[in-house]
């Protein structure tokens, strides 16, 4: 192995790319614009949901409890209905995700000190914000029950509102967020973006760059020069990785300014760390060339291979804990699982090498072996 | 084109005979790119397969921890309410220090904590509060756990409450409580798996629509026989169309047999629309969102160029369509886009169709817009693809 191949190689490969003036300003802008786009485009908050109200009784109470709803920050509230068979086409074609029926009488059994049944419709096509619609839904139902209840109560005692509804609610619950104070999915998101763009971007560069030397033919000066395989790969990925390298700084200080992501940790143990992640993925960028020969195939299998496990199987958005079966393999057969939790834990918890050592060990770990699978796979002989 | 071929009589007959020599022409090429079409049948069965099962977004079985300072027969009771699906009781922590670094190592997603005296000061009458650490790194979980939470904690309030006020079992019956009724609908399981499975499909169909053609397209360009193309008798439109009909007929055989193999057979999707008008859509999104990629292609000279432009328009498409974030969570400027992408309105119209079993009626807004921006992109692609050429 000699220093002075692996540098030209490596020379010859940043010329190429410095040249393809569109390809090197993709190769920047392209991460810069996922970041933004994940950042500003996904919002897993559930607010303004808009709802429509059928009501059957037209009563005082009735309005006083459509309104809770219409007043909450978490609602839109779009109209009232007139009958239930309106509420189905709304739901179908996206008008309105919601919608509560108040029956008829609703009024008249509360004041008799009876229950009273309403019903609340909800689209479920996607079944998450179904979950968090119905957690809203029956927090502004509980809180005006409670409100009821303890009316009736200090009615029938005459006791005043304040101690029937301490007698009612005897037990508080205080609740602490850790981690993202504000439970805000901007800064929960942002340091999984570095994790999802960064398991896209370093492989994708990396595969077609292999390629296209296979596709085009050049490779056969390669192959026919005194160049050995190793400093064939090491120089010619050496311009990716210190691409990507720029491309995680640059989304780094995306975090921090734009977003305002709290960095907690140190970062003398994060920068090395996501070097040793982008020479991860760089090695399955260099996996997938190996296997390949034209480049559309190496862009198809580098976006199926990276862009969905990155997405669904990191814990980006679902944690690992409720993925199940194969999923979770999966998850563990890609690096982005372990740098999510340094990336997080750097940015969130403030926590170090002192607990994510083992995860580090990890990619260190896979590194090693794509590599050398890519070193052993890779030949300068090919058969066909 | 040239005037020489102009000379040759073309009539309808051998407009369509060349245009079908060229999209077999295609279509081989595309079988004899084995790894190529393994991954495109792995992309509509396999992976739809992965994406549909496994993957939940709900709260389930979230790990909770207790440090119970009471250890009272009311402390065993509420710690016993916390229970599956949503929450899993996994053991106790000494003290705080110990929950937390449980929840530092995400081996915990939530520690209750409950106080000395709990169960003393509920017996005399005193209210009592207890404390619960949330891991909110991942906020919608969050959220939902500790809206479970306090749901849990009410109830067994309630209940404390009622039993102090002398009140039994049947007392709630003359209480005016509100019961509401939350009820599902299109998906009343909440089936993860048919809103995953779905959105897999349809994202790997614009994946493939806009990749293939403008693959296909600078291929050409870049091994120069895109030369030999037009010194023969075809106009620039029956060169991309062969390209498009080639494509979109992959990928329609490989919708089909997504469709009626692991959306069908294997996750019982349930096809309330009509599947003939949900094959019509596809159609016409896939061949005018091909437009796209033609675009993309008169812009790029070589592959490399031609990936990351496509990366570049799909990324924004995926995820801003208004599946994952529906518009009104979105910020204006991020709503206004949501509007120009043509997968926000095939997303509509198939969720529509297949889940919801909505028709034309409801959905012609929708596809109007769909066939408005594809012609539109598609006519741009074909004016610049016919420019870059004369």
């Amino acid at each position: 192995m000699k220093w002075k191949r692996i540098f030209i190689v490596a020379q010859k490969e940043w010329r190429e790319i410095l040249r393809d003036r569109l390809f090197f300003t993709l190769a920047f802008v392209v991460p810069g614009v996922l970041m933004l786009l994940f950042g500003y485009g996904i919002s897993l908050d559930v607010e303004n949901l808009p709802f429509a109200v059928v009501d059957h009784d037209r009563s005082r109470l009735s309005r006083d409890y459509a309104y809770r709803f219409i007043e909450s920050r978490y609602f839109d509230f779009k109209g009232y209905l007139d009958d239930e068979r309106d509420v189905d086409p709304l739901l179908s074609d996206n008008v309105i995700r919601a919608a509560v029926i108040i029956p008829e009488h609703f009024e008249k059994r509360l004041l008799a000190g009876r229950p009273a049944a309403v019903q609340t419709l909800i689209d479920g096509t996607f079944p998450s914000r179904a979950q968090t619609t119905k957690s809203y839904v029956t927090a502004i139902n509980n809180a005006v029950t409670m409100e009821l209840v303890s009316r009736h109560l200090a009615e029938q005692d005459g006791k005043d509102m304040d101690r029937a509804r301490k007698m009612l609610q005897p037990v508080g619950l205080q609740i602490r967020y850790l981690y993202n104070q504000s439970a805000k999915s901007i800064w929960s998101i942002a340091p999984s973006l570095l994790m999802v763009i960064l398991m896209i971007a370093p492989p994708f560069l990396t595969a077609i760059g292999v390629v296209r030397e296979k596709e085009n033919g050049s490779i056969y000066n390669i192959y026919a020069s005194t160049v050995s395989r190793g400093e064939f790969l090491i120089g010619k990925l050496a311009p990716y990785v210190i691409i990507s390298t720029l491309n995680m700084t640059l989304l780094w200080v995306l975090a921090v300014q734009l977003y305002g992501a709290p960095f907690k940790g140190q970062l003398g143990f994060f920068l090395p760390a996501s070097v040793l992640y982008l020479l991860c993925t760089t090695g399955i960028g260099l996996l997938i060339s190996v296997f390949v020969r034209t480049q559309i195939a190496a862009i198809i299998v580098t976006v199926i291979l990276t862009l969905v496990p990155a997405v669904l199987y990191s814990g980006f958005l679902i944690p690992i804990a409720s993925l199940s079966g194969q999923a979770k393999i999966t998850a563990h057969l890609i690096p982005a699982m372990y740098y999510t939790n340094i990336a997080v834990g750097s940015f969130l918890k403030g926590i170090g090498l002192e607990v994510l050592w083992g995860d580090l060990l990890v990619l260190a770990v896979y590194a090693l072996i794509v590599f050398s699978a890519g070193f052993i796979l890779f030949s300068k002989r090919p058969k066909a | 084109m040239n005037g020489h071929a102009r000379s040759i009589p073309s009539s309808p007959r051998v407009w369509f005979q060349r245009v079908a020599s060229l999209t077999v022409k295609e279509l081989r090429q595309l079988y004899r790119d084995p790894i190529l079409m393994l991954f495109i049948l792995y992309a509509f069965t396999l992976d739809i397969y992965l994406a549909g099962s496994g993957v939940s977004l709900e709260l389930k079985q979230a790990r909770l921890f207790v440090q119970d300072h009471d250890r009272s027969t009311a402390s065993r009771e509420l710690i016993h309410r916390f229970r599956p699906p949503y929450f899993r009781f996994m053991g106790e922590t000494a003290d705080e220090r110990g929950g937390i670094a449980l929840l530092d190592r995400g081996e915990a997603m939530l520690v209750l904590d409950i106080p000395e005296h709990f169960e003393k000061r509920l017996l005399e009458d005193e209210s009592a509060d207890v404390l619960l650490l949330v891991d909110t790194t991942n906020s919608v979980l969050g959220f939902l756990a500790s809206s479970y939470a306090a749901e849990i904690v009410s109830g067994y309030g309630m209940e404390v409450g009622m039993r102090r006020a002398g009140l039994g079992e049947d007392a709630l019956e003359r209480m005016p409580l509100i019961e509401n009724q939350a009820r599902v609908w299109f998906n009343p399981n909440q089936n993860n798996t048919w809103f995953m499975s779905l959105t897999e499909l349809l994202n790997i169909i614009t994946v493939l629509v806009v990749l293939l053609p403008a693959a296909a397209l600078v291929r050409e360009k870049e091994r120069g026989t895109i030369e030999q193309l037009l010194v023969s008798p075809l106009s620039p439109f029956q060169i991309v169309l062969p390209k498009i009909a080639a494509m979109s007929a992959v990928i329609l055989a490989g919708t089909a047999l997504c469709l009626f193999s692991v959306l069908g057979a294997v996750f019982h999707l349930p096809f309330r629309g009509s599947l003939l008008f949900f094959f019509a859509v596809t159609a016409l999104y896939v061949f005018t969102t091909a437009g796209l990629g033609v675009l993309a292609a008169t812009f790029a000279r070589n592959m490399a160029q031609v990936g990351m432009l496509t990366v570049l328009m799909v990324a924004p498409m995926l995820f801003l369509s208004g599946n994952w974030t529906p518009p009104e969570a979105m910020n204006r400027v991020m709503v206004f886009f949501m509007t120009l992408s043509p997968l926000h309105y095939f997303i509509d119209a198939s969720f529509g169709i297949l889940l919801k079993g909505a028709g034309l009626k409801l959905l012609w807004d929708d596809i109007l817009a769909m066939a408005l921006i594809g012609a539109t992109v598609f006519g741009i692609g074909l004016w610049r693809f016919r420019r870059q050429f004369h």
